[in-house]
């Protein structure tokens, strides 16, 4: 006998729909998966035959054809487990379809050997296309239930085990989970451990990266060891606008096809904060892999990235950030398809002023040799330092200073400046794709940057004076306007432009 | 027929005699295909089992089922569906096809048999 489920594979976050039919024929016996599977589906065949078992179910001792349709499109991972084993099922008349008129019921998980089933990644993105196809409901296991249900059209039915599930299918589906509020999921976040207010002194810098954070301009921070960078950019995402319903669904569907979301969590609440170590990978870092997946710069979507370290990264994984800094996404080419993951990010960048960390420091003697030095700060590519409007530098602060610095401002009330700058910049922008001022376009910065007099003649000496490249004027225009959107100034003023022009530390030694 | 066959002969009939006390019909004993043979093909109902005896003097080298191993699970497999792809009729009523394994321990005077039903498949 025929039996045919509807099940889902996925390819980066897209989806593809996947027949999964089984035939069962009185022939000697064998289990065989056809269709393009990987090894994990092959291994699905011990699964499933032990699930059956132990779930009270005959594995009788027939032929077993399982087909995953369509051929041409590689299977992978365990979530075909219970179609397979649903498809056999009714293939053995075991159990009933009680679905028909009911439209289709699609299935994925990942059975245990006891017949339980087990999370599999990626099912806020499986059931978001199954949405866009118009599938009616989705058979999954419990514990993906919570972020399925963030899909408003789509009827999610969980299901602790396959004994669960087949009634689920007998009975045409039944008990299905309610709909997720994700308003309530996102008011109910607790406000992050991190506070900026646990950072004393380091005023400037705090502004600086302010400014930063309000026209998601990357950022390049340079100052000794131990001064308190890793610290200030752990406390970024807790400045930065709240989290809307769609970005917050964004962010899990990416986390959630990487395998990163916590068991019982259904939503990614907070932005995110990824900070990879200096070995990291090229595909590691942009993503990759046979069957690629994300890397940290699309985990890192909507959030900060923080490299510290930054020239000791590879330099293959350095360049690889370009592309997903300019185009705020990743595509990543393999031999049978190719992905795209959203990336749009902001990048922290932290390093040493040299590599024994010490040059300028005032307190201790810099032991690198001249080679050294200009090596390290080589290591940094003009295009991809084109990319950072911050430079800040980060000086060490003397205990003396720390325990004079008055109670610090708190992230909340940066925030409120943050996304009261940001408000303007979206009203500024409608329309255009381009949400903040770190991404206009030339034309747009003609456009919206409008200095005042005195602002120009500023400008214009700095020009002179540091001889600053065209693009490193645009750059410090740029930086100019967010401090102006912070300062509620409909023109960019003199004083921007001069706020702007302190923020560029280090940028000419980088630069040469 | 040396002594080894002998006994292996032996065990075969006394693996026939127990299937057949448990109401399976003999269809085929020392089934000779090419230069494989298949020691007992049975059907109770609707299942067709081919048949493996293997019978052991003494317990020192494992048991006897242990002896079936990768190579004669394939071999019989094999060997299975060349004489079902010659016999499409024997399928004629049958829903389940099983390879199972008889083992005869014939340490001391009382041989002890065995019946491991559906004890491999064509995957292994």
């Amino acid at each position: 006998m025929l039996a045919r489920v509807a099940s889902e594979a996925l390819s980066g976050l897209q989806g593809h729909p996947v027949w999964v039919e089984a035939d069962v024929v009185a022939a000697a016996p064998t289990f065989n998966v056809v269709g393009l599977p990987d090894a994990a589906v092959q291994e699905s065949r011990e699964r499933v035959r032990a699930a059956i078992v132990n779930s009270g179910f005959e594995f009788p001792s027939r032929r077993i054809t399982v087909n995953l349709a369509p051929a041409d499109l590689r299977k992978e991972g365990p979530s075909f487990d219970l179609p397979i084993a649903l498809a056999f099922l009714l293939a053995t008349g075991q159990m009933r379809d009680g679905t028909d008129g009911r439209g289709l019921l699609a299935a994925v998980g990942e059975l245990g050997l006891d017949g339980s089933l087990r999370p599999v990644a990626g099912a806020l993105a499986v059931a978001q296309s199954l949405r866009a196809r118009g599938v009616r409901g989705l058979l999954l296991p419990a514990g993906n239930a919570g972020e399925a249900a963030l899909v408003s059209g789509l009827e999610v039915y969980p299901a602790g085990s396959l004994a669960e599930a087949a009634r689920q299918v007998e009975t045409g589906g039944c008990g299905a989970a309610p709909p997720a509020d994700l308003e309530a999921l996102l008011c109910e976040t607790p406000p992050g451990e991190a506070d900026f207010a646990d950072i004393a002194g380091q005023a400037t810098v705090k502004r600086a990266l302010e400014v930063a954070v309000a026209g998601a301009h990357n950022v390049l921070m340079q100052g000794p060891p131990g001064a308190g960078k890793t610290m200030l950019a752990r406390r970024l995402p807790g400045i930065m606008p709240p989290l809307m319903p769609r970005e917050a669904v964004e962010i899990t569907r990416i986390h959630s096809v990487a395998g990163l979301l916590p068991p019982g969590v259904p939503l990614v609440v907070r932005r995110p904060f990824r900070a990879p170590h200096h070995s990291i990978s090229s595909p590691g870092l942009v993503g990759g892999g046979g069957t690629p997946r994300p890397g940290e710069v699309s985990l890192a979507h909507l959030g900060v990235l923080f490299l510290d370290e930054f020239p000791e990264y590879r330099l293959s994984a350095l360049e690889g950030l370009r592309q997903p800094l300019e185009d705020g996404e990743v595509t990543i080419s393999r031999r049978l398809q190719s992905v795209t993951y959203p990336a749009r990010l902001m990048l922290v960048a932290a390093m040493n002023p040299c590599p024994c960390g010490f040059a300028g420091d005032g307190r201790r003697e810099c032991s690198c040799e001249g080679y050294r030095l200009r090596q390290y700060r080589s290591r940094l590519s003009g295009p991809l330092l084109d990319r950072i409007d911050l430079r800040l530098d980060v000086p060490r602060v003397p205990p003396r200073e720390r325990r004079e610095a008055g109670r610090a401002e708190s992230s909340s009330a940066v925030r409120e400046r943050v996304v009261a700058a940001r408000r303007r910049q979206q009203e500024r922008f409608a329309g255009t794709g381009v949400y903040a001022n770190a991404h206009m376009t030339t034309r747009q910065l003609r456009r919206f940057c409008q200095l005042d007099a005195e602002a120009v003649s500023r400008l214009d000496r700095a020009y002179d004076r540091l001889r600053l490249s065209a693009r490193a004027a645009d750059r410090v225009v740029k930086v100019a306007r967010t401090i102006a959107d912070l300062d509620g100034a409909e023109h960019i003023r003199a004083g921007h432009v001069a706020e702007s022009l302190s923020f560029r530390g280090l940028q000419e030694e980088l630069n040469g | 027929m040396n002594a080894r066959q002998h006994f292996g002969r032996a065990a075969e009939a006394a693996a026939a005699r127990y299937l057949q006390a448990r109401g399976w019909t003999l269809l085929g004993r020392n089934v000779r295909i090419g230069r494989g043979e298949l020691d007992l093909i049975v059907r109770r109902g609707d299942v067709l089992a081919f048949v493996e005896v293997k019978a052991r003097r003494s317990g020192s080298c494992g048991t006897p089922e242990d002896a079936v191993d990768g190579r004669k699970r394939r071999q019989v497999a094999r060997l299975a569906e060349l004489w079902l792809a010659a016999r499409p009729w024997a399928l004629r009523g049958v829903s389940d096809v099983r390879f199972d394994v008889v083992a005869v321990d014939a340490i001391g005077d009382h041989p002890q048999v065995r019946h491991l039903p559906g004890a491999f498949t064509l995957d292994g």
